[in-house]
């Protein structure tokens, strides 16, 4: 906590030879991983910024056409938009329709698979018996193969189907299939997305919880804390770093949501699960419009990057306390 | 220095030993309800393997097949070179997981521990990069590739995969977890900060490595659409994309897909339990006694 | 370090060598398709050209089917050199022919006094400005299959190939019985509502749907009559087709020729052992009995090829009336119409032998599926989500089309 603490504006006066060795050593140890990073993955991302100005179908560089805004005024259709007021966008529009389903399942699926995750991690944390067998069907989820997971929810989600018999002994009256209903599909999305990636969350938070110190548990104790209290004041605190990476993971994962929605669902019926990759995915390799695909890209980049950003902060301000 | 006793991270004995116990039961209640709703899928997978194809589907859902269809797991063998992908998909997801787990704990460890110009900005980019769909990008990261003769090569998936952000950012959050002051009092004792690394954070980040070796493990040999798009020839195909073979413009055998699933499963399973011990040590703080 | 760079310098003369020794083989055609593995016409076309061309060898490159767009377009992109692409979907052609990924054709065909005839037209679809882009060499229709075994068992006449719409509901009606289906819709808008395009005006991208509806009320007819499997079921299962036929208890089945091949080969699999048939497709009453609608499947050359005449005659002899016979062999439809074609379909082994099967092989009409335009594509993706719509009923039929109209009217502009 020292080390952030004392923020001094140390780059503006010259860097004394000592310091200077230091960022070179910061430096020797970001390489080996950062000059992989940049040639493969950030040139190309940049290059795709560079892509949402033209149109281009693909081919040589030189049938791209340069127009500006022009990809972002036709995902957003500004002229129909301004118009027909903003409720258009989000009701006909393709780019909102696509904005809305992923918001609404990114808001839905975060908080449940971290809470989900967390309640695993700290069940399996203690040394239950069968611990590992428990884990490891928890993970096993994850491991599988998309298609043989997804075919087989897609099934039993079926009118008829198991589920819709258990939500009816519950007196709940549904029974169509979920995926051909438009209000379900979304839901079953979201179901097979928090199934899927609890497993996986929960293994990382179980590598943090070994390294919470157990003197914070002690101390905690011997001042009378319970166990929420515990949990709440010494658990939770500890794990800061950790949900950080899992919230914004995942908050890019299910903005990123593709092959769940791919398998189950096609984006339908209708539009009702239509997600920005879905639609990304439809302008880039349907129709070959890379530069619209590309304006897609950035609009999510955007909302993601917000998001980053404002948790960024708030780590900032935790690591400051 | 910190002076940390080894007791289980749960150290704090229940007050009511028959709440305890209920607590206990209903935990275990729980944990087996979704154990099974979990496993429902894979005795799906399972059952399909070992039918017809045309059973697979038929309906209402039959868990035990009429007749065990063994022959499936042979044919698999026979149909499509399948021993060939097992060894691609190995070999990349082995080659992936080294460099990515040694360049980035190196890398996280300056982004947690090290100052230096640019820190934040480049870790944005890091973090920023991930959320780019793949799919905008796979064109000109395509040509590039290309350009460098990496186009049909397991190389190119070595790459492509090795230097993901993801691998970093997990890293440098567990690095940050442990206390700074440790690495201040190695720098008084005369440690170099790759010393500090070798040493200390390497030691202490056991179940962070552990994880990372698992995600990056799990996520290449799962991964379908980079080894889709750079491998082209049959020999250098991998499982996932060899899978496809049974899915056809016309026809499909997803009995034989299953199949094929339920194989390359195995590997994937022993990495995760073999490493499963790292997460249950209890007190990852051992060797910190002053 | 002298050492070192020795080797490095023996291992890249080792490398040049074996390239220059590569470049030597000019005699060997690369050729991009997908299921190459398992799709018999493609061993079939393999062998004769191998056969009639010494010297030459053919080699494929698999992609697989669903992938095939995504993939062949990076690899265009990318610069690949393999000769000849096939065209799996028309509107990709327009794609790529507009990237400059297709070599014009127009020199070739003039050079070589190219004869098109047996195309009876259908080339014109892979032509842009005038300008040849690629050949077909297989043309898939739609025809009804249907289940001899179950008609027989249920003392029913076979169907013929002289149906109206109406005619076909009431004999799938009257072949529902206890488990078995009277027919079988697969999901696709394609299978339901493509028939309109049978009569030779109507196309799916003149941005009018109301004629869809027809189709629409004859497809609910019947599934309210349980005399299909619910769309639902079928999507949420993703039944397969050729599972729901293969199982035996579906009567009927409007699909692609495509399909000949796979009862062929499941027959001789023994994975289904019942008769089947194929008739013509019933038609509306005011259109012609024998009229379809199906799909071309072409093969270009590469722009970027470095055999092009070898291509060219690869891609001419295909498309002919030789490459369509090996086609022809294995019960796949070539795009090229002769009567030794026509002769080479009907005795290809495991086709059935009665007398409508073969009438059946010779529509009066074909229209195409989607006709290639600078908007197909995002048509296509319109239709396909409105179609699920109407299908789940979510939508009613007049709703759903309306929503098709002023969905299209808008990328229309």
């Amino acid at each position: 906590m020292a080390q952030t603490k004392d923020r001094k504006p140390l780059y503006k006066r010259h860097m004394t030879r000592y310091e200077r060795k230091k960022e070179l050593i910061a430096y020797s140890f970001l390489a080996p991983n950062f000059i992989g990073f940049a040639v493969f993955t950030l040139l190309p991302v940049l290059f795709s910024i560079f892509l949402s100005f033209v149109k281009w179908k693909g081919g040589d560089f030189s049938t791209m056409q340069w127009v500006g805004l022009g990809n972002y005024a036709e995902i957003f259709k500004t002229a129909k938009v301004a118009e027909k007021g903003i409720g258009y966008l989000f009701a006909k529009v393709d780019l909102g329709i696509a904005l809305k389903n992923t918001l609404f399942y990114t808001l839905v699926t975060v908080p449940m698979t971290l809470v989900c995750s967390v309640a695993l991690a700290l069940a399996l944390n203690k040394a239950v018996k069968g611990a590992v067998g428990f884990r490891t069907i928890f993970f096993f989820p994850y491991v599988a193969s998309m298609v043989a997971i997804c075919v087989c929810w897609r099934f039993m989600m079926m009118k008829d189907g198991p589920i819709n018999q258990f939500i009816m002994a519950l007196g709940i009256n549904f029974n169509k299939s979920w995926t051909a209903d438009s209000g379900m599909a979304i839901w079953s999305i979201i179901l097979v997305s928090v199934w899927r990636n609890m497993g996986y969350y929960m293994v990382i938070y179980l590598a943090a919880l070994q390294g919470v110190p157990t003197d914070l548990y002690e101390a905690a104790t011997m001042d009378g804390a319970n166990k929420w209290q515990q949990f709440a004041h010494v658990t939770l605190p500890q794990l800061r770093p950790t949900t950080f990476f899992a919230s914004t993971m995942l908050i890019i994962s299910c903005f990123k949501i593709y092959d769940v929605v791919a398998i189950m669902t096609e984006g339908g019926p209708g539009r009702s699960t239509k997600m920005l990759v879905t639609y990304i995915y439809d302008e880039a390799f349907a129709h070959f419009n890379y530069g619209i695909a590309s304006a897609i890209a950035m609009v999510l980049l955007v909302i993601v990057l917000i998001f980053t950003l404002i948790q960024f902060s708030m780590e900032d301000r935790y690591a400051n306390d | 220095m910190t002076q940390i006793t080894a007791t289980p991270a749960n150290g704090v004995r229940p007050s009511h030993p028959a709440l305890a116990i209920v607590g206990k039961t209903l935990l275990y209640i729980v944990l087996v309800a979704i154990a099974l709703v979990t496993l429902i899928p894979f005795v799906w997978m399972i059952s399909a393997s070992l039918k017809l194809d045309r059973e697979v589907f038929s309906y209402p859902i039959r868990w035990v097949p009429e007749v065990f269809h063994w022959e499936n797991y042979s044919l698999i063998w026979s149909k499509v070179p399948l021993l060939t992908y097992f060894k691609n998909t190995a070999f990349i997801a082995i080659v992936v997981t080294f460099i990515q787990t040694l360049t980035s704990s190196f890398a996280a460890y300056a982004f947690a521990k090290l100052r230096f110009r640019g820190r934040n900005v480049l870790f944005i980019c890091y973090v920023a990069t991930i959320a780019v769909p793949w799919q905008t990008y796979m064109l000109p990261q395509f040509i590039l590739m290309r350009s460098m003769g990496l186009y049909d090569t397991l190389w190119a998936i070595v790459v492509l995969q090795s230097f993901s952000a993801f691998g970093v950012f997990l890293m440098r959050q567990f690095y940050q977890g442990i206390p700074t002051e440790l690495c201040e009092a190695a720098r008084i004792d005369g440690l170099s900060e790759y010393g500090i690394w070798a040493r200390i954070m390497l030691p202490l980040s056991k179940a962070a490595i552990a994880t990372l070796v698992i995600f990056t493990f799990v996520g290449t040999w799962n991964d379908y659409m980079g080894p889709m798009i750079y491998l082209t020839r049959d020999v250098n195909k991998t499982v996932q994309v060899g899978l496809r073979r049974f899915i056809q413009e016309n026809s499909s055998d997803y009995h034989l897909i299953m199949a094929v699933s339920v194989c390359s499963l195995l590997p994937v399973s022993i990495v995760f339990l073999s490493l499963q011990k790292y997460f249950i040590q209890g007190i990852a703080t051992t060797g910190l006694k002053g | 370090m002298k050492k070192t760079l020795a080797l490095i310098l023996a291992v890249l003369m080792l490398l040049s060598v074996a390239s220059f020794a590569l470049a030597e083989d000019a005699q060997t055609l690369t050729i991009v398709a997908w299921d190459a593995e398992t799709t018999p016409y493609l061993a079939a076309q393999k062998e004769a050209f191998e056969a009639s061309h010494p010297g030459v060898t053919i080699e494929y490159i698999d992609v697989a089917s669903q992938d095939y767009p995504v993939k062949t377009t990076t690899m265009l992109s990318g610069g690949d050199a393999s000769d000849v692409y096939m065209v799996k979907e028309l509107p990709h052609l327009l794609d790529w022919q507009a990237a400059g990924f297709a070599e014009p054709l127009n020199s070739y065909i003039e050079a070589s006094g190219y004869d098109k005839s047996g195309f009876l037209g259908m080339e014109a679809n892979y032509a842009v400005d005038g300008e040849q882009y690629a050949l077909p060499f297989r043309s898939d229709f739609w025809v009804l299959f249907y289940n001899k075994d179950l008609f027989d068992a249920a003392g029913v006449e076979y169907p013929t190939n002289d149906m109206t719409w109406e005619q076909y509901a009431d004999l799938a009606k009257q072949m529902t019985s206890d488990g078995v289906y009277g027919t079988h819709y697969h999901t696709w808008l394609s299978a339901v509502v493509n028939w309109d395009v049978c009569d030779g005006v109507n196309t799916l991208i003149d941005g009018d749907y109301s004629d869809l509806a027809y189709f629409y009320e004859l497809y609910q007819g019947l599934e309210d009559a349980g005399a299909c499997m619910p769309y639902d079921e079928v999507k949420a299962a993703g039944l397969h087709y050729s599972a729901a036929f293969e199982n035996g208890n579906v009567a009927m089945l409007p699909m692609g020729y495509w399909f000949v091949s796979t009862m062929i080969q499941a027959i001789k699999d023994g994975t289904c052992d019942f008769n089947w048939g194929i008739v013509s497709v019933p038609h509306k009453e005011d259109v012609a009995a024998g009229s379809s609608f199906g799909n071309l499947t072409g093969a270009m050359i590469n722009a970027k090829s470095e055999h092009k005449d070898l291509a060219w005659e690869y891609i001419s002899w295909l498309a002919g009336e030789q490459g369509a016979l090996a086609t022809a062999s294995t019960g796949t439809r070539p795009a090229w119409v002769s009567e030794a074609v026509a002769e080479a379909m009907a005795s290809a082994e495991g086709f059935p032998t009665d007398d409508a099967s073969k009438a059946a092989l010779v529509p009066t009409y074909v229209g195409i599926e989607i006709p290639a335009s600078e908007h197909s594509s995002e048509i296509s993706t319109v239709l396909n989500e409105e179609h699920t719509l109407i299908m789940t009923r979510e939508n009613t039929i007049e709703e759903g089309i309306e929503a098709m109209n002023e969905r299209v009217a808008e990328i229309l502009g």
